[in-house]
């Protein structure tokens, strides 16, 4: 839930990243960082393993400038895909106001694509929230291995896959490239932010 | 496609695999190739070809084992430690939230940076009673029932608990130890100075609890398990809150409700218990305005 601080006025809200192992999650932040500088507000953290699996989590912090007078800052994070580390995904989770799926578009990953949007929604519904009303971005990434002659899913496969009842805003992507990082990112915020004004409506 | 055209696409995707670390994806593609080779009609050589995928392989398999074996715990900085701290923390509550940084340091593997924390919060006086229980925990997940036990004799003979405040750290001593199998002479209180500490602190019996998950029996959601994050709790009673779109939820749960299956997460661990909603009411004005504040006894010694 996002954190209100009137006194400072300060409102924090959290954006994860999440998908399948080697998704590109930890690339797409990477990409923010290095390519939009002005709008993160301090270093990006990243706790991984020798073979640059996130461990724990990636974080990025963001701030947006001013809504209603009030500072706003987003923090990105990524959670660890691998099916292992379950117990983490769901720290990581915790407090979430909105979630980038970002999808392997990869053949060989398709069923984990799926695995992993299930883990999800179970996980968001352990936290009071419903995967159909929580802000939700969802990203075809790698899109650029297709012009390699790599095996990859087509876009309208992958939709119907993971977002034929989800219907969440989706954008192909090359993360190693950049391409569609940002749009993913921006319209993720923008409907945090829409929702966020929902609540802060009762402030006038 | 030939099968001189498959193979070279084939390790060309097992190439990629490998570089982005899905080995058991890579794996399988030079498994592929062995296969294609090893049928194939059209290839010469073909020894000399499997034992130059299967060197290729062999690579991805050391690199497997190398994941498989490499320690689950990082070393953090110090920074990354207060990363953690602040932003796993969420109570409001100064206290509670300094309680929930540290246990999420030991929820990370950093058991001797969590225990420092514990320490100095119970220097402080913080919830005294948790902060000891977590020490515990601490101690036995990164050092022995040793150190568990001779910490609590410090404590027993130091002056800064109170007896009643002992008394339930034995038992949680004492109750850990039968769970693990543990044989371990623990202190006993007789020794402890008999006028020590604050005696009449008000603290819990229950733990603290961060959430609970409750089954309904009855309504539109029979059957269900919720979870509920505890916004607020007093002794064995925590209130939660339901959103005032979860019409389906509200209409699931009614003031002297008795639940019969209540698993309450403490930051140490969770039990089950069974408990009373004693109340359910709409908040009238704030940010919740409109949400619903239910309130539960929570009966801790319930088996
Ligand atoms: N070709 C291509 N490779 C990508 C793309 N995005 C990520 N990768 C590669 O995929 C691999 C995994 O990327 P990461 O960003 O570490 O994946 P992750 O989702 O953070 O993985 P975990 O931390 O294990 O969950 C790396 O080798 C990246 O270079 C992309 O758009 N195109
Ligand atoms: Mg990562």
């Amino acid at each position: 839930m996002a954190n209100f601080n009137f006194k400072e006025r300060v409102i924090e809200c959290k954006i994860v990243y999440y998908g399948p192992g080697r998704c590109g999650k930890t690339t797409n932040l990477e990409y923010v960082f290095k390519a939009f500088k002005k709008t993160t507000s301090g270093d990006m953290v990243s706790i991984d393993t020798k073979g640059d699996r996130t461990l724990f989590f990636d974080f990025l912090p963001m701030g947006l400038g001013k809504i209603r007078g009030c500072d706003v800052m987003i923090q990105l994070y990524t959670v660890p895909g691998q099916q292992k580390y379950s117990s983490t995904r769901k720290m990581v989770l915790k407090g979430v106001d909105g979630v980038v799926f970002v999808a392997d578009s990869l053949e060989v990953r398709r069923k984990a694509n799926l695995l992993s949007l299930k883990d999800l929604q179970g996980n968001l519904k352990e936290q009071g929230h419903s995967i159909f009303k929580l802000p939700l971005i969802i990203q075809y990434n790698k899109r650029d291995l297709a012009e390699e002659g790599f095996p990859i899913l087509p876009e309208d496969v992958l939709e119907r896959d993971l977002n034929s009842k989800l219907k969440a805003p989706s954008f192909a992507a090359s993360a190693v490239k950049g391409t569609g990082v940002w749009p993913t990112l921006k319209e993720c915020m923008k409907l945090t932010l829409l929702e966020l004004q929902k609540e802060l409506k009762w402030a006038g | 496609m030939s099968d001189k055209d498959r193979i070279r696409s084939l390790l060309k995707e097992a190439e990629l695999y490998k570089k982005q670390s899905l080995l058991t994806q890579s794996k399988d593609k030079y498994l592929n190739v062995l296969q294609i080779i090893e049928s194939s009609r059209q290839l010469g050589n073909r020894e000399k070809l499997m034992d130059a995928v299967r060197e290729k392989m062999r690579a991805v398999e050391e690199k497997l084992t190398e994941i498989d074996e490499a320690p689950e715990v990082p070393e953090l900085s110090e920074s990354q430690h207060n990363l953690i701290r602040k932003r796993f923390s969420f109570s409001k509550d100064k206290d509670k939230a300094a309680i929930e940084g540290a246990v999420a340091l030991a929820k990370f593997g950093q058991y001797e940076q969590a225990l420092e924390q514990f320490k100095k919060l119970l220097k402080q006086g913080v919830l005294p009673v948790v902060v000891a229980k977590n020490i515990i925990t601490c101690l036995l997940s990164f050092s022995t029932a040793e150190a568990a036990v001779a910490q609590f004799g410090q404590w027993v003979s130091r002056e800064s608990l109170s007896r009643p405040q002992l008394k339930q750290i034995r038992a949680f001593l004492n109750s850990t130890f039968e769970k693990k199998g543990i044989k371990a002479e623990i202190p006993k209180l007789d020794e402890a100075p008999a006028e020590g500490g604050k005696e009449d602190e008000e603290e819990d019996a229950v733990l603290d609890l961060s959430s609970i998950s409750i089954q309904l029996e009855s309504g539109p959601l029979k059957g269900e398990t919720v979870e509920f994050d505890v916004t607020f709790q007093s002794g064995n009673s925590v209130s939660v809150i339901i959103p005032a779109r979860r019409k389906d939820l509200l209409a699931s749960v009614k003031t002297g409700m008795a639940l019969s299956d209540i698993q309450c997460f403490s930051p140490i661990g969770f039990f089950r218990a069974n408990g009373v909603l004693f109340g359910k009411t709409e908040i009238k004005d704030g940010p919740k305005q409109g949400d619903y504040l239910l309130e539960i006894a929570i009966n801790a010694d319930s088996p």
